[in-house]
C-alpha cells in the first residue's frame, strides 16, 4: 500500500522534514507549506517510507503539486 | 363491445415506455458505462417504490383502423417514490432517446416534475442527462407555446422556495436540464461520467474556434472547482448515494420542521484533543475539520462544496440528533481569508439554512477577506459584502464558535442576529490581523531600528496580546469563554433551547437560495 501526497493549495515550501528513504509514521509531519503567511503542515496518511521525494525548500508550488509517495 | 383492443394497446405502449429507446440505444448507453434513466432512479428511491406518472406519453404511429404500430415513449421518466420511507418525486431525462433532448410531452413531463412536487409538497430529485432544444424540425411540429403560458423557470423558481431539490449529473448535461440542475439546493456530478456544458464541443468550435473535448469544456475538472455543482463523486452510485444522504438532513417542505433522527452519541462526550488543537504558534495551521467531526454527532457531517471556495467549508451535521449547517474556516486554503468563490459559496449555505430553517452553527477562523489583485479582480469585496448582508437578514438560531481568528469586515458574516458566541482561549478578534497591520502601522519603527525583522515579530506579540479574548468575555462581548472540549456539550445544550422557536419559522422565507 502506498499514498500519494499532493498540494491541497498552493505555496512555498517552507521546511522539509524528511529525507528520500526515511521511515515515517502516520500523523508524522512530513513537510511545512507556507502560504498567506500561515504554516500548513502535511503529514504522512500511513506508515512507511519516503519515495519519489519532488519537492524542496523554497519550492514555490501549485494546488494539485506531488510532493512525495509514502509507501 | 369489449374495451379488450383498447385495453391490449395500452398495455403495449407501457410495455413500450419500460423499453425506452429499444435494446440497441441501451445497449450503446452501457457500453459508455452509464446506466439508463429507469436503473438510475431504481437505484435511488427504496425498492419498489416507484409509482410512475404519464407512462403513455409519447408518440403513437397508428395505421388507418387506428391500430397501433409503433410507440416512442417520451423522453422524460417521472413518478412519486419512497426514499427512506418518505416520499418524494423523482424524475429524468431519457438519454436513449434523441439523446434526452426534450420531446413535446417529455418537456412537459419535466415540467410536471415541479408542478407535482409543488402541489404534492415534497422533495424534488432530478437524475439528469440530456440536452436542451435542437434546431432540428420536431417529428411532429406542434404550435409554439402562448403568449400567456406562466414562464417556464417559474416553477423551478417556487421549488427553490418551498422544497428540497436535489439534482445529479449522470452523463451530458446541456441547456435546459444544465439550468436545472444548478437550481437546486444540493447538485453532484458523476466525475467518471458526467459533462455540464452550456453547449457542447462542435457548437463551441464553430462559435469561438475551441477545440475541447466534452470532458475539457465541462468535466468535474471545471466544475466541481468553480461552484457549478456542490460536490463531485466517482461514479453514478455514489452521486445517488450522495442525494439520498442530503435528503436525510432535509424536512419534506418549508412548512414542516427537519427530521430528528435518533443517536447513541452522548451530548455530554468531551474530546481531549480539542484543548490542543489549535496550534500555540500563531502562524500555524490545524485541520478544522478535525474539529468539525470531533464537536457534532459521529459521523454526521456531510461537506457540500469541498471542491471550491475551499477557504470556507460548508455542509449539515446533527446535534443530538437534529439537523444543523455547519460552516468553519479552513486556514490551510489561503489562511481561511474568503475569497469571491468562498463568500458565494457561504451566501447559498445561509441561503440554504434559512430556506429550511435550520439552525447554524460557525465555528470562525476568519482572518479577513482575501486581498491582491487576483481578488480585486474577482469582485471579492461585493461578494463578501453580499455574504455579510445575507448573515445579517437571517432569522434562523446561530451559535458562533470563535476557535481562532475573527478579522475585519468578513468576520461579520460569521454571526447571526441574536446568536450565542462563545470563544476558545486560542480566539484572537479585532479590525485586521497584526500581521498585516503592524507592518503598515509601525513601518518607520520597523524600518529604524536595528534588526527590522525582530521588531516586527516582537511587536506583532504584543499586539496580539491586546487580542485576547479575555477582555471581551470581561466586557460580556461575548458570551462565554470556554474550554474548547465544552463545545459539543455546550452546542447540544443551546440546540435543545433553540428548538421550540423554529415553528414560528415554518413557511417560506423572505428571501431563499439562489443558483
Amino acid at each position: 500500500m502506498s499514498e500519494q501526497i499532493e498540494l491541497e493549495t498552493g505555496g512555498t515550501v517552507w521546511k522539509l522534514l524528511v529525507a528520500e528513504g526515511d521511515q515515517v509514521k502516520e500523523g508524522q509531519e512530513l513537510f511545512i507549506m507556507e502560504v498567506m503567511k500561515m504554516e500548513v503542515p502535511y503529514e504522512a496518511p500511513i506508515d512507511g517510507v519516503v519515495k519519489d521525494l519532488s519537492i524542496a525548500e523554497g519550492d514555490v508550488l501549485k494546488e494539485g503539486d506531488y510532493a512525495m509517495e509514502i509507501g | 363491445m369489449t374495451w379488450d383492443e383498447k385495453i391490449e394497446q395500452i398495455r403495449a405502449r407501457r410495455e413500450a415506455a419500460v423499453r425506452q429507446g429499444g435494446p440497441d440505444a441501451v445497449a450503446r448507453q452501457h457500453a459508455k458505462g452509464r446506466l439508463t434513466v429507469r436503473e438510475r432512479i431504481d437505484r435511488v428511491i427504496d425498492p419498489g417504490s416507484f409509482d410512475e406518472i404519464g407512462r403513455g406519453a409519447g408518440d403513437a404511429e397508428v395505421d388507418e383502423n387506428g391500430e397501433l404500430i409503433d410507440f416512442t415513449p417520451a423522453n422524460f421518466v417521472l413518478g412519486f417514490a419512497k426514499i427512506d420511507g418518505r416520499r418524494v418525486v423523482v424524475g429524468g431525462e431519457d438519454f436513449t432517446m434523441m439523446g434526452g433532448s426534450p420531446t413535446t410531452a417529455g418537456l412537459r413531463k419535466s415540467v410536471y416534475a415541479e408542478t407535482v412536487a409543488l402541489q404534492h409538497r415534497v422533495p424534488l430529485v432530478r437524475l439528469h442527462e440530456g440536452s436542451g432544444g435542437s434546431v432540428g424540425a420536431p417529428k411532429r411540429p406542434t404550435p409554439p407555446a402562448p403568449v400567456f403560458d406562466p414562464p417556464r423557470f417559474r416553477t423551478v423558481a417556487q421549488t427553490l422556495a418551498s422544497l428540497p431539490v436535489a439534482s445529479a449529473a449522470l452523463g451530458a448535461v446541456a441547456g435546459l436540464p444544465a439550468a436545472r440542475l444548478v437550481s437546486s439546493h444540493f447538485s453532484v456530478m458523476s466525475k467518471s461520467t458526467a459533462q455540464i456544458l452550456i453547449a457542447g464541443p462542435a457548437v463551441v468550435e464553430r462559435a469561438m474556434g475551441e477545440k475541447l473535448t466534452k470532458e475539457e469544456l465541462g468535466g468535474a475538472e471545471v466544475h466541481a472547482r468553480n461552484g457549478t455543482v456542490d460536490n463531485a463523486t466517482a461514479d453514478e452510485d455514489g452521486a445517488l448515494a450522495e442525494i439520498r444522504r442530503f435528503l436525510t438532513y432535509m424536512p419534506n417542505n418549508v412548512w414542516e420542521l427537519a427530521p430528528t433522527l435518533p443517536t447513541d452519541d452522548p451530548v455530554d462526550r468531551q474530546e481531549d484533543a480539542l484543548a490542543s488543537i489549535v496550534p500555540g504558534d500563531r502562524r500555524r495551521a490545524f485541520d478544522m475539520r478535525r474539529v468539525v467531526r470531533m464537536v457534532f454527532d459521529r459521523d454526521s457531517f456531510f461537506e457540500m462544496g469541498r471542491g471550491y471556495g475551499r477557504s470556507q467549508i460548508t455542509g449539515l451535521a446533527r446535534l443530538n440528533g437534529q439537523t444543523v449547517g455547519v460552516w468553519a474556516n479552513d486556514g490551510r486554503h489561503l489562511a481561511g481569508a474568503m475569497t469571491a468563490n468562498g463568500a458565494q459559496k457561504a451566501r447559498r449555505f445561509m441561503e440554504l439554512c434559512e430556506t429550511f430553517h435550520l439552525p447554524i452553527v460557525a465555528l470562525v477562523d476568519e482572518p479577513g477577506f482575501m486581498i491582491g489583485s487576483q481578488s480585486e479582480q474577482e469582485a471579492t469585496i461585493r461578494h463578501g459584502a453580499a455574504a455579510v448582508l445575507t448573515a445579517v437578514s437571517t432569522t434562523v438560531p446561530w451559535a458562533s464558535v470563535v476557535v481562532r481568528r475573527s478579522f475585519g469586515v468578513a468576520q461579520a458574516a460569521h454571526y447571526g442576529p441574536d446568536g450565542l458566541v462563545l470563544a476558545w482561549p486560542s480566539a484572537e478578534s479585532g479590525p485586521l490581523p497584526v500581521e498585516g497591520g503592524v507592518a503598515v502601522a509601525y513601518r518607520r519603527q520597523i524600518e529604524a531600528a536595528d534588526d527590522p525583522e525582530a521588531m516586527r515579530r516582537e511587536l506583532e506579540e504584543t499586539l496580539a496580546k491586546k487580542q485576547s479574548p479575555f477582555p471581551r468575555a470581561e466586557a460580556f462581548a461575548i458570551h462565554e469563554l470556554i474550554d474548547p472540549r465544552e463545545t459539543r456539550p455546550m452546542l447540544c445544550r443551546w440546540i435543545e433551547r433553540v428548538q421550540p422557536l423554529l415553528p414560528q419559522l415554518l413557511g417560506q422565507s423572505a428571501f431563499t437560495l439562489r443558483p
